[in-house]
């Protein structure tokens, strides 16, 4: 076994949206009510592998198929403690390097 | 291969309060012994498909076996078998190969299950994945539908439009079928004004797990005018599970060099065997769990090339008076999902196509050979053809 690093940055492969709230095991902080849906897709790390990520971007006419992406650690929830789960996702370039993940 | 069914029987696909899955399975079978004329004890062996242990909220008759306490307590050997979305293929297969061997001449395959409403909720470690794959919302089958044809339209020009011409297609064929869950035809403008779940997916392009059964009563070929005017011969069935580079549901990752689909296999290996290919085809049944899985799995199985289905679907060539005929009974869009009955509701309907006994949607100049294809979680695909 070795240890290989991997890229943070790649190419969007492809993507979706979640519109409507999962069922468990979802863990995520909303509920039906106030779950405004997140966007998703496989980043390609060139000649290494493709990874399944969240994708910060409000639509899904913000992303395109080849798009360049960037990797950031983003906040997905708190525990009842008040600890703030981070997790990380995927952000078009632009954004990522301008201002940081929303 | 040496082998015929002789027998089929239904239990309509939907929504049924006051039953469990055993009920909707004996009725299956009942009529498929009907049709067949032959009695519970007559049969010498069963097989009964259901994946409703793996998801939560699920009817509990796990073990398809328990239907001998309805049926009879003939002492019949009765297996259960239990293999993702290829279950009833994997039952059909199996009961194939008993009588193929000789081991048995007639026996029975039965696939049922009842769901939970929603989408399916499997848990991550039954998939062999970590917690935090679900707890970031990603056990969702539905993202891996949108995610592989929102590729596969980028890469071979298929169009929105095309994905809703196929539901539309496939809700007019339900409404054709008294079976079907869906009986209400929608228009292309409905399927794609309705509510988006996963883009490009909106809600009825998309099917619905559900409850219902469906069974076959298979024997020897030569056999066959025992118990049959116009016995179908099962000619192959070929299951095949994923090869590196394949893209599938609850996948953390995919390898950077594409691979192709098991249906590719499942459906090479199926024609080969049969010795028959694939523009021999009369009549078939396609999975499509969503609009675009039923356009992807027509060029992974090998009735067109990929790019084709945009022309091909606008000029009707799927429809029920097309050249290649898919889902004439509405498919999964109008029947829904009960894992393990699935696929057996495709041979049912291939079944009744080839003896001309499909009615209303009946595909016209009397077909001769059907083709079927189940494919799904974690990367199975099975495949059959059939014959008059």
């Amino acid at each position: 076994m070795a240890v290989v690093e991997l890229a943070d940055r790649g190419t969007l492969f492809t993507f979706t949206t979640q519109e409507f709230l999962p069922k468990a095991p979802y863990a995520g902080p909303e509920e039906e009510a106030d779950f405004t849906g997140f966007l998703l897709g496989y980043v390609e790390l060139p000649e290494q592998v493709m990874v399944e990520t969240r994708l910060v971007a409000e639509t899904s006419a913000s992303v395109h198929i080849g798009m360049e992406m960037q990797l950031v650690i983003v906040p997905f929830r708190r525990e009842p403690d008040g600890t703030e789960v981070m997790t990380y996702a995927f952000a078009p370039v632009a954004d990522a390097t301008g201002g940081g993940a929303r | 291969m040496n082998v015929a069914i002789v027998g089929v029987g239904i239990h309509p696909f939907g929504r049924f309060d006051g039953v469990t899955g055993l009920d909707l399975g004996a009725f299956a079978v009942r009529r498929a012994l009907r049709d067949a004329g032959v009695a519970w004890t007559d049969v010498q062996f069963a097989i009964g498909g259901s994946l409703a242990g793996l998801l939560p909220g699920s009817d509990e008759s796990v073990q398809t076996d328990q239907l001998v306490n309805v049926l009879g307590l003939s002492g019949v050997p009765f297996t259960n078998v239990h293999n993702g979305c290829a279950t009833a293929g994997s039952a059909l297969a199996m009961a194939a190969a008993l009588v193929e061997s000789g081991q048995h001449d007639l026996g029975v395959c039965v696939g049922f299950d009842r769901h939970a409403r929603g989408h399916f909720n499997a848990t991550p470690e039954q998939s062999g994945l970590p917690h935090w794959y679900g707890d970031l919302g990603f056990m969702v089958t539905t993202q891996f539908f949108a995610m592989k044809i929102q590729r596969y339209m980028h890469d071979f020009g298929i169009t929105r439009d095309t994905l809703a011409r196929v539901a539309a297609k496939n809700y007019r064929n339900g409404a054709l079928n008294p079976n079907a869950w869906r009986q209400k035809p929608l228009s292309e403008r409905d399927i794609l004004e309705s509510r988006m779940l996963n883009d490009p997916l909106t809600q009825y392009m998309l099917c619905s797990p559900d409850e219902g059964a469906a069974a076959v009563v298979v024997c020897r070929a030569e056999d066959a005018h025992r118990y049959a005017d116009r016995p179908v011969f099962l000619r192959s069935v070929a299951l095949r599970t994923r090869t590196f580079g394949s893209f599938e549901v609850f996948a953390p990752w995919l390898a950077v060099d594409r691979g192709h689909s098991p249906t590719v296999d499942a459906a090479a290996a199926c024609f080969e065997q049969a010795g028959i290919a694939p523009g021999d085809v009369d009549v078939v049944q396609l999975q499509d769990s969503e609009a675009g899985a039923e356009i992807m799995h027509m060029a992974e199985t090998g009735l067109c090339a990929d790019g084709e289905q945009e022309a091909m679907i606008a000029a009707g060539v799927t429809d029920i008076g097309g050249a290649i005929p898919v889902n004439t009974d509405g498919g999964l869009l109008a029947n829904g999902e009960p894992i393990g009955a699935s696929g057996m509701r495709q041979v049912h309907e291939i079944v009744l196509q080839l003896r001309g006994d499909a009615g209303a949607r009946q595909v016209p100049g009397g077909p001769t050979v059907g083709f079927t294809q189940v494919y799904g979680a974690p990367g199975v695909s099975c495949c059959t053809l059939l014959t008059t």
